[in-house]
Parts: C-alpha cells; sequence; structure tokens
C-alpha cells in the first residue's frame, strides 16, 4: 500500500512518514500544495493523508482538482481546522475522513486503514483468503492460526494483493504500490518477494497469470 | 453630561417664545398705530370745528370794549349740550370772551399763551365732566380785533380712550387665537419634522434585534450623514470583530500543529512517566485551545447585531457529512427542517452546536438519528437530535455537561463536545435540554435558540 502524505510542517510530515512507514506502507511526502496536486494527479496512491493550510495552494483546492480529474483515492484531511462547518466543507469537497490536529496517531492509523480496507471492499479488520489471514490493525499474518514473519515489504506486497484479491494484478501496478516514489524500483525485486511469499506462506494462494500478473485467490 | 432633554420640548418651547414675544409686539404696535390714527381723526374734525367757529366770529364795534359775536351757531349739537364733552371758548388777552354752552359755568381750564405762528397746538387737561380734556388752540388775528383772539375747541379724551380700548380688547383677542394656531402648526412642524428621528430610533431597534447589520433607508440631508457615520461605525466595528477572530483563530490552528508533534514525539519516548504527562498535558492544552476558541468567537458575534442564517443548508450540511464520517456504522439520518427558518447568529457557531450533537449521536446509536428544527414560540427555534443509542440516565445527564466529562472513555471524541454545545447555546441566550426520546428510546437533545 503506498501512501501520500502532503504536510508542511517538517516536524509532523517527518513524524507521519514514520509511523505509516512501521505500520508498514510506502510514503511518499509533498510539502506544499502544487507539488501535491502534481503527485496526486500522476501517482497511483491508496490513500493520501491531506493537510489544509498548505503553502503554494490550498489543501482543499488540491482536493477538488483530483476529483474532478477523476482521482478517487481515499483521502483523510488533517487539519488544524476543526469545526463543524469546515467539516462539512472538506468531506463536500471530495474527502473520505477528517481529523482534527492534534490527534493520536492511533487514531491516525486506524482510520487509514480503514480508509485503504473500504476502498478496496473489505468490511472487517481482518482479511482472509483461504487459510491465510491479515490482521490490518496489527499488520500481522497468519497461516491457519499459525503466525508468519515477514518483512516490511513482502507484507506490503501481500497486503496490497489481500486488498485486491480475485484481481490480476501486473507486475507495475504491484511496483507503484509497494515502493515509494524516491525509491529505486526494479520490477524484478517483485518476482523475488512473491517467491519469497510463496515460500513462507506454504500454501498456494498467490496464482501467476503468465504474462500479465499475480492473482491472489484461495487454493 | 447632564440630560439634554428632549429636542420636540426644546423646539416646541422655543416656539411658544418666539411666537408670545412676535404677537405681544405686534399687539402693541398695532394698539399704538390705532390711537394715532383715531387721534389723527380727531384733530381733523376738531381743526374742522375751529375752523367753523373761527368762520363765525364777528366783531361788530370797534374799541376796548369791542363786543365779540357769534354770527351764527355751530353745526355740531354737542357744543349745545351742556358737559356734551365737546366745547369751545373764545378768550383774549388771557381773558375769556366767549364759550360753548356745553361748557355751562366754567371755563376750559387755562394753559399757557398759546404762540402766535397760526399753528394748531394741543394740550391735555381735566375735563369739567372728569377724565382727560383735549383741548386744541390756535391764535387768530381778526382783521377788525385790536388784539389777537386764542380760539379753542376741546373734546373729552374718553371716546377716544373707548375705541382705543375696544381696539386693544378685540385685537388681544384675535391676536391670542392666532397664538394658539401658530402653537399647534409648530407642534404639529415639530412631530413631523422629528418623524425621520423615529425612524431612526426604529432602525436602530432593527438593528440591535438583529433584523439587519447596518441602518437601512434614506433620511434627511441633516439625519444622513448621522447614519452614514453610524452605519461606517458598524462597518468597522464588524471589520475588527472579523479580524480579531481571524486572528484568534490563526493563533489557535498555529498551536495545534506544534502541539501534534510535541504529543507523537512523546508518544515514542523512552520515559513512559514523562511521556504520559506529557499526552495527559498536551491533550489538556488542545481542550483549553478548542473551548476558547469557540467562546471567543461565539462571545464576539453572539452580541453582535445583525447576524442570520437559513438553517436549512446549515443542517443539510451536516445530515450529509455525519453519515460519511462514521460509515462504519450505517447511519439512516432523518431530516426535518421547518421552510424559512432562520437563526439568529453565526452559521459555524449553529453547525458547531449541531455538529456536537450529532456526532454524539452518530457514536451512540444503533443505526437511527433523527434531526428536526423548527419555531419554538416568539423569537426561538428548536432543533432536536433524538437517536436510538442507549441513551443516559436522568441522574448522569447534567453531569455530561460539565466541561471534560466523558461517559465512556472507549468511544472516541473530546468529551467536550455537549459542554461547548451547553456553553455556546447560553452565549446566544438559549439552552441545550437531555432527555429520553420517547420515539426511538435513546438521548434527545433539544436545542434552544433565538430565532430571526
Amino acid at each position: 500500500m503506498r501512501l501520500l502524505v502532503v504536510e508542511d510542517d517538517p516536524q509532523l510530515r517527518e513524524q507521519l512518514r514514520a509511523a505509516l512507514e512501521a505500520a508498514p506502507y510506502a510514503v511518499d511526502t509533498a510539502p506544499d500544495g502544487e507539488e501535491a496536486a502534481f503527485m496526486g494527479e500522476t501517482e497511483p496512491y491508496d490513500a493520501v493523508v491531506l493537510d489544509l493550510g498548505l503553502p503554494r495552494r490550498d489543501g482543499l483546492s488540491v482536493l477538488r482538482g483530483w476529483r474532478a480529474a477523476g482521482r478517487t483515492m481515499p483521502v483523510l484531511i488533517l487539519t488544524a481546522r476543526g469545526t463543524w462547518q469546515e467539516k462539512v466543507e472538506g468531506m463536500d469537497a471530495g474527502a473520505d475522513d477528517y481529523l482534527a490536529k492534534p490527534f493520536r496517531m492511533e487514531e491516525l492509523l486506524a482510520r487509514v486503514r480503514a480508509l485503504i480496507r473500504r476502498a478496496g471492499g473489505q468490511a472487517a479488520a481482518e482479511i482472509t483468503c483461504g487459510p491465510v489471514a491479515l490482521d490490518t490493525r496489527a499488520g500481522r499474518v497468519t497461516v491457519a492460526g499459525q503466525p508468519v514473519t515477514l518483512t516490511a515489504h513482502e507484507l506490503r506486497v501481500l497486503s496490497y494483493l489481500m486488498h485486491h484479491q480475485g484481481r490480476v494484478i501486473s507486475r507495475t501496478e504491484l511496483t507503484e504500490h509497494v515502493y515509494a516514489q524516491d525509491f529505486d524500483r526494479d520490477s524484478n525485486t517483485i518476482e523475488v518477494f512473491i517467491g519469497r511469499l510463496r515460500r513462507k506462506l506454504g500454501v498456494d494462494v498467490i496464482h501467476t497469470e503468465r504474462g500479465l500478473g499475480y492473482r491472489l485467490a484461495a487454493p | 453630561m447632564g440630560r439634554v432633554g428632549s429636542l420636540g420640548r426644546r423646539l416646541l418651547a422655543l416656539a411658544v417664545v418666539w411666537v408670545l414675544l412676535a404677537l405681544l409686539v405686534a399687539g402693541v404696535a398695532l394698539t399704538d398705530l390705532f390711537r394715532r390714527h383715531v387721534e389723527a381723526d380727531l384733530t381733523r374734525a376738531m381743526e374742522q370745528h375751529l375752523d367753523q367757529l373761527t368762520a363765525a366770529l364777528s366783531l361788530p364795534g370797534q374799541g376796548a370794549d369791542q363786543p365779540l359775536v357769534l354770527a351764527r351757531e355751530l353745526s355740531d349739537p354737542r357744543f349745545e349740550r351742556p358737559l356734551s364733552g365737546l366745547y369751545w371758548q373764545v378768550s383774549q388777552a388771557g381773558a375769556v370772551r366767549l364759550r360753548s354752552r356745553s361748557l355751562w359755568d366754567q371755563d376750559l381750564p387755562g394753559g399757557g399763551p398759546v404762540p402766535a405762528d397760526g399753528a394748531l397746538h394741543l394740550r391735555r387737561a381735566v375735563a369739567p365732566e372728569g377724565g382727560t380734556l383735549l383741548i386744541w388752540e390756535r391764535r387768530v388775528s381778526l382783521p377788525d380785533a385790536d388784539q389777537p383772539l386764542d380760539i379753542a375747541v376741546a373734546a373729552n379724551a374718553a371716546a377716544l380712550e373707548a375705541a382705543t380700548g375696544n381696539f386693544a380688547r378685540v385685537l388681544a383677542l384675535s391676536l391670542g387665537v392666532l397664538a394658539l394656531g401658530l402653537l399647534a402648526a409648530a407642534l404639529v412642524q415639530v412631530r413631523l419634522g422629528l418623524v425621520p428621528l423615529d425612524r431612526l430610533r426604529a432602525a436602530l431597534a432593527d438593528l440591535r434585534a438583529g433584523q439587519s447589520t447596518r441602518v437601512q433607508g434614506a433620511f434627511p440631508s441633516e439625519v444622513q450623514p448621522l447614519v452614514d457615520d453610524l452605519n461606517q461605525v458598524l462597518a468597522d466595528n464588524a471589520d475588527m470583530v472579523e479580524r480579531a477572530r481571524t486572528q484568534a483563530g490563526n493563533l489557535a490552528h498555529a498551536l495545534k500543529t506544534p502541539l501534534a508533534v510535541i504529543a507523537n514525539s512523546a508518544h515514542s519516548m523512552a520515559d513512559a512517566d514523562s511521556a504520559r504527562l506529557i499526552a495527559v498535558e498536551t491533550e489538556r492544552m488542545r481542550r483549553q485551545i478548542d473551548h476558547h476558541l469557540s467562546r471567543a468567537r461565539a462571545a464576539a458575534m453572539a452580541r453582535g447585531a445583525g447576524l442570520r442564517v437559513s438553517v436549512a443548508p446549515a443542517l443539510a450540511g451536516l445530515a450529509r457529512t455525519i453519515p460519511r464520517l462514521h460509515p462504519d456504522r450505517d447511519i439512516a439520518l432523518d431530516l426535518q427542517v421547518s421552510d424559512g427558518l432562520l437563526f439568529r447568529g453565526e452559521g459555524q457557531d449553529l453547525q458547531e452546536m449541531v455538529g456536537n450533537l450529532l456526532d454524539n449521536a452518530a457514536k451512540w446509536c444503533a443505526g437511527r438519528i433523527q434531526l428536526s428544527a423548527a419555531p419554538a414560540g416568539p423569537g426561538q427555534l428548536c432543533i432536536i437530535v433524538a437517536d436510538n443509542g442507549p441513551g443516559i440516565p436522568a441522574d448522569r445527564r447534567a453531569a455530561v455537561l460539565a466541561r471534560g466529562t466523558r461517559l465512556d472513555e472507549a468511544v472516541p471524541g473530546s468529551g467536550l463536545g455537549l459542554a461547548i454545545v451547553d456553553d455556546l447555546a447560553r452565549l446566544y441566550g438559549g439552552s441545550l435540554e437531555l432527555d429520553e426520546d420517547a420515539a426511538l428510546g435513546g438521548l434527545s437533545a433539544r436545542l434552544t435558540l433565538p430565532r430571526a
């Protein structure tokens, strides 16, 4: 899962990045409205954490721009402006959730998780595929009740596949959603992750569709 | 500054003084003019009598004892009737030679010698029958006489005085009526003239009642500058309040991001006690900021003039937003607002109050929320937020409104929601009451607010 964090305060931006990367998500950050607008329109994010009071371009205008351009990724507004009038305005502009500063990081993480889950059509906090279960709250994976230890990258790959199970996902798509923008991408490493995942899970849930990509389905 | 009294009374008092003074002067002047006129008339008549008398005198003999006779009687019969008030007398060298029968056995009261200039001289004396006697005299030199004759005609002034007195009485009566008319006119003038001030007062009452934000309507050129200045002051004041409010908001919001940073840093600190302390204190700071921010805003605006906002769109916005903020709860929100309902105050404050109530309802309800707004009595409206959740026991309802109370710490929220609503409602002179909803069985929050 790949996230965009738009926040002009450098301290808070780094705190958000650290907390979200530990979740673990691939995180891009933007310090101002213009950059955020561009990144949101060109990169495929699974969720956006958006501040409103931004330099160069207001957050609400950025959000409206994305929605007008047909970008449907879930957006959580994280702002100091917490009146109901501003919440209504933000939700009307196309936001999916609204959190007022100061906030508890756990609450932000929970809300981001819920946004991503709902965007993938998953209602419960635990996503299952056959014997494989992903607890999105704790980032824990179990196979038939037995915990499996995964690295952050492996977890991101599995998490993306779990959220979009049944659908064929290309290696490019997987790459885009697993790595942050500044990461040195190599789609061949995806194959390495898939191989490791198959080994660690021990069950045949990740199917290879020749020339298309991967599909997650119960064995 | 002392009391300056009524403008109307002041204008009226001036009118009274001015009218009375003018009419008094006019009365005195007219009476004097009339007296002069009557006197001039009398003088002309008496001069004729005197000329007639002079022409009738004849001196048939010669020498010192020359007889003096009246060749014919004077035409006016009053000269014949004793003490009639009309007399004549001819004297020569200080001795009376002839006099009218009306003088009977008296002479006219003597005066000094008459100047020999042939002119008519008037003097006053006491009349034989009482009263003032006006005497016209002329020294005449007849060709036959060896000494000049002093010819005098006299009339009692009583008739003159009576005519003047009558005139003065009629005049005083007329002027009195005129004075009353003028004063009535002045009263009407003052009333009509001050009508714009009454309109201004009504406009100001509207302003205070929140019906308008500025003094409306056109006023006479004397009052308009005042109105323009007042509107300017109102606009300046509104600007100032808006600026102060923006500043307060900016300050509060500027504090929140660093506060978030501090709270998050504390969370990852090794020293658990310090971390907890910082977390508790930052949370308290956040509550303080929210509380005072909303209070400052409401305090500045609640007494502000002329604000009103349509209730329906404000509630519709919240009704759209609340279910989306609680997507996992699958909330059915039923909204009913009376047509044309206007809240007297800031839309932001209205949304803050109802938003907090709805958010509470959304956290606790079992899927259903009813939001309704309707007029309630004169100048008030009533907004009810009801849900089908567990409600709050009657004995704990007062405690929920206390600042910072949270009945269940497990449900996320500031715990200040209901207290802020209560605070805001009070600032607007309204109230918040909690009750059990008869239909849905959950909590029913009833918000009473001023209606425009």
